[in-house]
Order: structure tokens, then C-alpha cells, then sequence
């Protein structure tokens, strides 16, 4: 599938449904469906053998679910209450085009639902305080507003639970970007698909995850299933390179290459793991750098520790205003990252 | 007139203050099929006019009234190119800094001789990068910058400081005919007086008129004021959008979004006001009303002083969210406030001006 079309599907943590059987049909189709599972957390699994004795089992993982936010309640005025799943600066929401539920094709006899447009708005500057100009407002006192007249009206177009998902459609930016939401992780959801193709060497196990925003709660069950012995973790991952920050604040950079992590909050990267990697990336001349901060967790925690333990190593393309509905990645960086995993996988 | 496909089409211009040459343009292109002649002047306003379809009764000559709405919008320049090819922004208008993180916005660079419409993405210190303290408070205009995604020698080939940035916001359809838009300032109002124009066109009225879109109103009104000098009016109408409810708002301050208001005060003719309200009286349609104790705020500041004096009525449209990109309307009110238009300049005859002043 398509990196753009990916970005646009609605899948935030916990209701990844859409995102999860679109990858599952595509996982069918290239493996056949004997070999592609979902399991009871909503993990898409897919497995591919390879024709070596003895071939260590490596995961390779990347997270289906993005950050969103979910309706809890309308006020009296018709607009809509709402908190966010995942972590989300509630100062990117202000002013800010939403969708407010899913659109989901028509499929076993049940009718097409189409998602409804929506608004975050603000209270207009001329009537701010000093304070109200000062002081983040926080999600508590954001509202998406749906055009709904009243607190009935909303609640019936978008009852409690309704997963809410920023509407921004993907466009290239830029030399050689891509403008999208989600990019954090359908770019490794991407990557994963195409190395579903690969001739590997190792007795590789594809992990699509689920909920890696809210606490990489798809990755726990599925590191345990699959026991790995390596687990390659494929992200998407913070770069703030843009608007000169301090050298010693950028974390990554945008068109160096995919991002090797020795260690991030998670996890270690375990050092023969990350030396192989990097060596790897010099041998084939694949773009990489060295991801310069120790921020952020993923899925590689949980991979780590499943069973009896496993070495892992995070593999991440550089994304400026993640989390946010404007993210922007490169596409050289996208395909470094598919070359050092293949090239892993395949060596 | 498409109420919607006109939001979608004028939400897609842009034209900042003091650079309306496009949007100006456009507009042109709309109200042509519906008025005798059409003209852009020096700074950029539109004029159109509409003669009038019946003589006076007496043989006086017709009434000139004037129809004002803004066409400008609010924007922001290149303040700075910074060594990594990102922008600072300066201000042109009064952009609230608090919708600009993650926004897109359209960089009218100009470098090389050449115009070229990039999309950029503004971007900002990330918070888990911030102390704890920085992360309560908004962004200022000057730590957020205009990333192209581009090398900095490129840019800097491209962009030139002055550069305008203008946001984007296309227009997306909400329920019960709501609709939400950058640039609902004013151009939905400009929207009100194309469908005005089209009423009028069933209509008979006695009154030449001049439908302005109007320049520069959010740097102060200076479109208007010229305008107003070159048409000369004997009265004029003047719409722009007002403050619906939302949350937080300072009490007396809004209007609801399903009803046209207008105002009161100094700068609006009382007996020009109260005519107005009977022609809504006597159509079944609702109005409410907001104050202003000086200044409107609108153009009507500036054409109520325009040459010796011209009597003014102010009608507001609703809006929400103002001056961010999602500006919110009731589509059925925006077609009201036409009607009313309409409904008030076909009433307007030679004895306009009996018992204004008494």
C-alpha cells in the first residue's frame, strides 16, 4: 500500500480496526492466510520461514494505532468534549480540521458510514485576557465543534468513544517530503509491507502492533508469541532539527538517513546488535546516523524483555512535528530504513 | 448562487492586505454577470455597479448607496530567513500566534523574479525540549518559524524577507448548513452582497448601486475610506462578521450564529438602523443586536467620515472562532443577511433621507 494512503487511514490506539485489516488482507495475500494471524490484543502477525536450519527468529515490529483524540461528552452548546489518546501538545490542536469517527467502506451487507467533519476552535483574540494570550489552553477547555445545535444532536452524531483523528491529507512538501498525519508509524507499517517480499535468511516474524502510543500494549503479547531472538523495532521518531535549535537539542535529522538508537527510554540497543547494524548501513551504503538523544519509547521495551529476553535494535526515519497534524518526513529517509531492515533480514 | 461551492472558491484565494490583486480578480469574475459595469481601483478595491431599474418619481436622480464587505484577510511576511532555510514571521493583521503551531501556510516567495506559491509547515520547540514551565504557556510569533522542507541555499534563492505567508484552511461542510473556513472575515460577507446582487436581479429598485469589496480593512480600513471617496454615496450598508458564542467568551460580547445582528451606536445612523429593522420586521425575519459605544471596528469607521459625511447601517454576520482558520458560519444565516440586503435596497427611493436627522 501506498505510504500516503496509509498516513490517511483512521486508526487511533485501541480502534486501529480499519488500519489492521487492510494490513491483514495485504499480509494474506503476499504470505497466504495460513501464515498471517491476528491475535487477542489486535496485533496483526505474519510469518515467513526461511529454508535455513537453525535460523534465529527475528521480529521485526511496527505500530498500526496513531495519536488521536476520543469524544467523552458534549457540552449543552453542541460542542464536543474530548481527551487524547496518546500523547498530543494540546497547543498543535487550536484552529486545527478534525474527523470525528470513521469512514468505513460498505462491507458484509452493512451500509458505508462516513466520517463527519470537524473544528477546534479558540475564543477570537480581540475578546483574549493577557492571560487567556499567555496560559495553553488545555484539552479540557478545547472543544470539537461538529455544527451540532445541542448536547442531544451531538451526542447522537458522536456518542462517547467516538475516535476522533486529525484530517489532514497527505501531500509532498519540499524536496522530496511528505506532509501527513500518522507518519509516526505507518512509514514503518509501510516498510514492514514491503518486506513482507523479501528473500530472508532468518525465521522472520512481521509484528503490526497495536497501541504503542498508550504504553506499547499490542507489543507485550506479541514479543511473547513470538519469542524473537532479535526484534528489529521500525518507528517513527522525533528529529526537531528545524528552526536552528542547539546542536546538543536536535535528536535526529531530516534526509541523513534512517536513525539507529543505542538506547532511547525503553530500551538498550544491544551493542553487537547496533555494531552489526551500523556496519551494516556502511557496507551497502545505506543513508543512517546515530539517533543523538535518549528520548522517547517504543515498542522495543517490551520486545526486550518478552520471555526469556531478546536483543533488540530500533531503526527510525526522522520526523519533524510528530504527534502533531502536520508531521514531515523524508522519503530518502524512508528508504534507508527499508534497506538496512532488509538488508538485516536478507544478509 | 452555491453558498458552499462559493466558501470552498474564496477560502482557496489569497489576498492579504495590501496584495488583494488575485482575490480581487476573483471577485470581479463573480459579481460581472450580475451588474452593468466592474472595476478594480488603485488599491485593489472591486467596485461594482448596479444601476437602477426604476426612475424616481419625481425624476431626482437615482440614490447612490453603497454595499461594503472586506475582502483582505489577515497574513503574516517573512520577518527573517534563519541559517537552516526556516522563516520567522512578522504579522500583517492581527494573527492570533495561538493557532499557528502545525499549521500550514502558503509562502508567496518572490525571489528570482519569479512568484511561486510553497507550502510550508509551522514549527515550533517540541515540549518534552521545554521546561516545565515554558510548556504552560502559548508560543510567541517569534519562537515559531516556516519550515519548507527545503536546503537553506534554496530558500534563500527562493524567499525574500517581506515575502507574504498566508494560512491555509479549505472549507469543510459541518452539520445543520454550517460550514468552517480561513477568511470567513469577510469574504463571507462579500458572499452576502453576490447574493444580494442575484435577489436583485428579480427585483425592481430605485437606487443606483455599488457593491465594494473592499481592501486593507484589517490594517485599518483604508480600502474602504478610498472607496467610499470615489463612489460618493449618499448612505451606505456595511457588513462584516461578528462574535458567535464559544466557550470562555467574555459576557455581552456575542451574537447567536443563527441570526443576522446589527449594530448600535454613534457610528451608525439610528433612523437609517430603524428602517432597516423594519424591513426585517416586515419580512418575518429575526435580527439580533451588539453595541459598539465608539468604533465598530468595520469599514463603517472609516466611510461613515468619508468626504462630508455618510449616513451608515452595519449588519453582522456570526462567526466563530474569529480570525483562525476555522472560522465558523450558519450558511442559512450568511443567506438571510442577503435577503435583508436585498429586501432593505429595494425599499431605498428618492425620500431616503426624510426624517433621518429629526
Amino acid at each position: 500500500m501506498e505510504l500516503s494512503r496509509l498516513c490517511e487511514m483512521q486508526g487511533i490506539s485501541g480502534r486501529e480496526e480499519l488500519v489492521r485489516m487492510a494490513i491483514f488482507r495485504e499480509c494474506a495475500e503476499v504470505l497466504g492466510e495460513e501464515n498471517v494471524k491476528i491475535d487477542r490484543v489486535g496485533n496483526v502477525i505474519a510469518h515467513k520461514a526461511c529454508a535455513k536450519a537453525d535460523a534465529p527468529r527475528v521480529m521485526v515490529a511496527a505500530h498500526m494505532d496513531e495519536v488521536g483524540l476520543m469524544v467523552i461528552n458534549a457540552a449543552d452548546d453542541g460542542l464536543l468534549q474530548v481527551r487524547n489518546i496518546g500523547g498530543i501538545d494540546p497547543r498543535v490542536l487550536v484552529s486545527k480540521r478534525v474527523k470525528v469517527g470513521y469512514d468505513v467502506p460498505a462491507r458484509d451487507g452493512k451500509p458505508a458510514q462516513e466520517a463527519l467533519s470537524g473544528v477546534i476552535g479558540a475564543m477570537a483574540i480581540h475578546l483574549q485576557s493577557a492571560a487567556d494570550r499567555k496560559n495553553v489552553l488545555p484539552i479540557e477547555n478545547l472543544y470539537v465543534d461538529i455544527g451540532a445545535k445541542d448536547k442531544d444532536e451531538a451526542l447522537a452524531k458522536a456518542p462517547e468513544g467516538t475516535p476522533v483523528t486529525f484530517d489532514t491529507p497527505s501531500s509532498p512538501i519540499g524536496d522530496g517530503c511528505l506532509l501527513c498525519k500518522a507518519g509516526d508509524d505507518r512509514v514503518g507499517c509501510y516498510n514492514l509491507l514491503r518486506l513482507l517480499h523479501a528473500e530472508v535468511t532468518c525465521d522472520t516474524w512481521f509484528a503490526f502492533t497495536c497501541q504503542e502510543e498508550v504504553g506499547s500494549r499490542g507489543a507485550y503479547g506479541a514479543a511473547f508469541r513470538i519469542q524473537p531472538d532479535v526484534a528489529l523495532i521500525l518507528e517513527g521518531t522525533t528529529a526537531n532539527d528545524a528552526g536552528d535549535p542547539d546542536e546538543t537539542q536536535k535528536v535526529c535529522r531530516l534526509g541523513k538517513g534512517v536513525a539507529v538508537s543505542f538506547m532511547d527510554k525503553a530500551s538498550m540497543a544491544q551493542p553487537e546488535l547496533f555494531a552489526e547494524m551500523m556496519k551494516l548501513a556502511e557496507g551497502s551504503g545505506i543513508a543512517h546516523q546515530v539517533k543523538m538523544a535518549v528520548a522517547g519509547g517504543n515498542d522495543s521495551g517490551p520486545a526486550q524483555r518478552a520471555g526469556c529476553g531478546a536483543k533488540v535494535c530500533v531503526l527510525s526515519v526522522p520526523c519533524r512535528y510528530i504527534h502533531s497534524p502536520s508531521t514531515v518526513l523524508c522519503l530518502e529517509d524512508v528508504e534507508a530504513q527499508y534497506l538496512l531492515a532488509k538488508a538485516y533480514l536478507t544478509r | 448562487m452555491d453558498i458552499f461551492a462559493y466558501l470552498e472558491g474564496m477560502a482557496a484565494q489569497h489576498g492579504p492586505s495590501g496584495q488583494e490583486a488575485r482575490v480581487a480578480e476573483w471577485l470581479s469574475e463573480r459579481f460581472r454577470p450580475l451588474c452593468d459595469s466592474v472595476t478594480i481601483d488603485a488599491l485593489y478595491n472591486v467596485i461594482a455597479v448596479k444601476k437602477a431599474t426604476l426612475p424616481t418619481p419625481d425624476g431626482s436622480p437615482a440614490p447612490k448607496v453603497m454595499l461594503c464587505a472586506h475582502q483582505d484577510e489577515i497574513a503574516l511576511m517573512v520577518a527573517d530567513i534563519l541559517p537552516d532555510g526556516t522563516l520567522r514571521m512578522g504579522s500583517v493583521g492581527g494573527v492570533d500566534p495561538r493557532i499557528l503551531p502545525a499549521a500550514t501556510v502558503t509562502v508567496h516567495a518572490t525571489g528570482e523574479g519569479q512568484s511561486r506559491a510553497l507550502t510550508g509547515v509551522v514549527g515550533a520547540l517540541p515540549p518534552h525540549l521545554m521546561s516545565a514551565q515554558d510548556r504552560e504557556r502559548n508560543y510567541t510569533r517569534d519562537e515559531l518559524f516556516v519550515d519548507l522542507c527545503m536546503a537553506p541555499e534554496k530558500v534563500k534563492k527562493l524567499v525574500r524577507i517581506g515575502d507574504l505567508i498566508t494560512l491555509q484552511g479549505p472549507a469543510v461542510r459541518l452539520l445543520n448548513h454550517r460550514a468552517a473556513s480561513k477568511t470567513m472575515d469577510d469574504r463571507s460577507c462579500v458572499g452576502c452582497l453576490l447574493l444580494a446582487a442575484e435577489r436583485l436581479q428579480k427585483m425592481q429598485h430605485m437606487c443606483d448601486l455599488y457593491f465594494v469589496c473592499s481592501s486593507q480593512e484589517e490594517v485599518g480600513g483604508r480600502g474602504a475610506a478610498v472607496a467610499a471617496y470615489t463612489v460618493d454615496p449618499d448612505l451606505a450598508v456595511v457588513l462584516d462578521v461578528t462574535f458567535a458564542p464559544t466557550p470562555q467568551c467574555p459576557p455581552d460580547t456575542t451574537c447567536p450564529l443563527d441570526t443576522p445582528a446589527v449594530t448600535y451606536g454613534p457610528y451608525v445612523q439610528h433612523r437609517l438602523l430603524e428602517r432597516l429593522k423594519q424591513t426585517a420586521k416586515e419580512n418575518g425575519m429575526k435580527l439580533s443586536g451588539e453595541h459598539a459605544e465608539r468604533w465598530t471596528g468595520t469599514d463603517a469607521d472609516d466611510v461613515q467620515i468619508a468626504r462630508s459625511g455618510i449616513p451608515c447601517v452595519l449588519i453582522s454576520l456570526p462567526v466563530k472562532y474569529m480570525h483562525t482558520t476555522v472560522e465558523l458560519l450558519d450558511m442559512d444565516t450568511l443567506s438571510e443577511c442577503g435577503r435583508l440586503l436585498a429586501l432593505f435596497l429595494a425599499g431605498i427611493d428618492e425620500k431616503w433621507e426624510d426624517g433621518l436627522w429629526n
